[in-house]
């Protein structure tokens, strides 16, 4: 029985030797304030009570694990390339909890302000004494906290810019599908290639439009329809502006929308065209192509006796038009009306 | 689920003008130090310290001013501004013409705006380390002629940290690094286009 008895007893003391801190007077200490009071915010939301309880409790919970982590990594002064990371870290745990119940896009505020509240919990130790009283920190302090402050202003400064480039490319995602090798302030971490701009948009709702008047339709339509091109051009470029009001985006104008029909055997190819007038890696500028092959073939792919006919004369031997047009878009460099200049 | 968000997000991010700023200003802190040195009698790690408080103001000084006026531009400008920045050039559009001037024009201005700024962040340094410039004395003015003369070699050994001063030293070391970082980025431009 006797060895049972000091077995409990050196594993009591073990347990209490790694729980309990050698003074209380220590970081353990604020850390098991901060779980205690995280479990009693738990406790307190478990049995219903005021808002505010639970508030005070997660807040408190908050403050000392920010309190106690930092002073962890002070005490076993932890560093990162020769820099004390523990106002860094305590700092983080701050902004997260300040902005994480701001909701969506808490992220951005909270990373902008991380240097800036690190740089006050170090500061606030040098400039306030215990008793909430203003102090005067010796002339090198001060100097080591300007330029502390100088410093962490710069780091929130990059990540303002940061969000900023985010912000434009949001703004004009065509620009993210660009070349970026050429740029002096940006670099495009390596990963999955970005998609295709959105000149694929305009390109496909034209292309439902092109289906749409020429498809089925009598192959004196489709001639008819290729001499009014100027016309039939500014009316898809109207719709298009229309159609993409819907998502409406800066680039939008950014795009314009062009094509042109070749004689190609017995019928047409007709070239798609959106043509991008905004920034571009390229000096030439680019333009997306997509192609639709306009054949006359005997049978209507889809007859509808209902359509009025065109051409009464010839019902037996009518020809009909079939627009075909493929998946591949090509992305070229240049005008696709060659010299023209730029807007 | 930030961590997801942020990952998705991360892509495009500014690692090279961070790169860039940091070796700029480790160059202009080093020279405005020297010069800052000679022209003050300072020790050398004040004039360190005080030339590096100085970059750093001016450079996050420079951040906050163009962050705000970006967000205030025109259109047209704001998308050379973006082209200058992703393509590092500027794209065909009504304000092509007319940038560049304008670009030669606020770096003019953006040297006297930075001489100014490091010049009162250099008087309001001193003032917060208890180090202020001495005020021309008003010494009565000596009656002998040996006194006279004592005075005069004085005055040339005991540093002078007059306002005019500061201003002279502040506008040299400025100047310095204004030309080193121009001759600098004229160098990269230049071989990168080779």
């Amino acid at each position: 029985m006797n060895w049972l008895v000091n077995w409990v007893r050196q594993t009591l003391s073990f347990i209490k030797d790694v729980i309990l801190p050698d003074k209380f007077f220590a970081w353990e200490t604020v850390l098991y304030l901060s779980l205690f009071s995280w479990l009693m915010s738990l406790l307190a939301r478990w049995l219903g009570a005021q808002d505010f309880t639970v508030w005070l409790m997660t807040t408190l919970s908050w403050m000392f694990l920010a309190l106690g982590i930092g002073w962890a990594l002070q005490a076993n002064k932890v560093k990162l390339f020769g820099i004390p990371l523990a106002p860094w870290v305590a700092g983080g745990i701050v902004c997260i909890f300040l902005f994480s119940p701001w909701g969506e896009g808490w992220f951005r505020p909270a990373l902008v302000a991380w240097p800036l509240v690190s740089f006050l919990l170090v500061a606030i130790p040098a400039l306030v004494s215990w008793d909430l009283k203003l102090k005067k920190p010796l002339p090198p302090v001060r100097q080591q906290l300007v330029l502390l402050f100088l410093l962490s202003l710069l780091v929130s400064s990059w990540f303002q810019f940061y969000f900023r480039i985010q912000s434009w490319l949001q703004a004009y995602p065509s620009l993210a599908a660009d070349n970026l090798d050429q740029s002096n302030f940006v670099y495009r971490i390596p990963g999955p290639a970005p998609t295709l701009s959105a000149g694929v948009t305009h390109l496909t709702i034209a292309q439902t439009m092109v289906t749409e008047q020429l498809d089925g339709k009598p192959w004196s339509w489709v001639e008819r329809w290729l001499l009014n091109l100027d016309g039939h051009r500014q009316v898809m470029q109207d719709e298009i502006k229309d159609e993409m009001q819907t998502h409406s985006s800066l680039e939008n104008d950014l795009w314009q929308l062009d094509f042109q029909p070749y004689t190609d055997g017995d019928g047409y190819k007709l070239q798609l065209w959106a043509i991008w007038l905004g920034p571009t890696a390229d000096r030439k500028g680019y333009y997306l192509e997509k192609t639709c092959q306009i054949m006359p073939v005997s049978q209507s792919p889809t007859y509808d006796p209902s359509l009025p006919l065109v051409d009464p004369t010839g019902i037996a031997g009518t020809v009909w038009a079939a627009v075909d047009c493929p998946m591949e878009i090509r992305r070229l460099a240049g005008h696709p009306r060659g010299t023209q200049n730029r807007v | 689920m930030p961590i997801t968000d942020l990952l998705s997000d991360l892509g495009v991010m500014p690692l090279r003008a961070i790169a860039f700023q940091s070796v700029l200003l480790l160059v202009a802190i080093v020279l405005e130090a020297i010069v800052l040195r000679q022209r003050l009698k300072l020790g050398y790690q004040p004039s360190m310290q005080y030339a590096a408080t100085l970059n750093l103001l001016a450079t996050s000084l420079g951040w906050l001013g163009f962050l705000s006026l970006e967000a205030l531009l025109p259109l047209a400008v704001r998308r050379q501004v973006i082209s200058y920045v992703l393509f590092n050039r500027l794209y065909p559009n009504p304000w092509m013409e007319s940038l560049p001037i304008l670009a030669v024009g606020l770096a003019i201005a953006a040297f006297f705006i930075t001489y100014w700024v490091k010049l009162g962040g250099l008087l309001g340094l001193l003032w917060l380390l208890d180090r202020q410039p001495p005020e021309t004395e008003t010494a009565p003015l000596p009656t002998t002629r040996m006194a006279r003369y004592e005075m005069a070699r004085r005055r040339q050994l005991v540093p002078q940290r007059t306002e005019s001063s500061l201003a002279l030293a502040v506008l040299q070391a400025n100047a310095l690094s204004f030309t080193v970082i121009l001759l600098l980025l004229l160098l990269h431009n230049a071989v990168r286009a080779s």
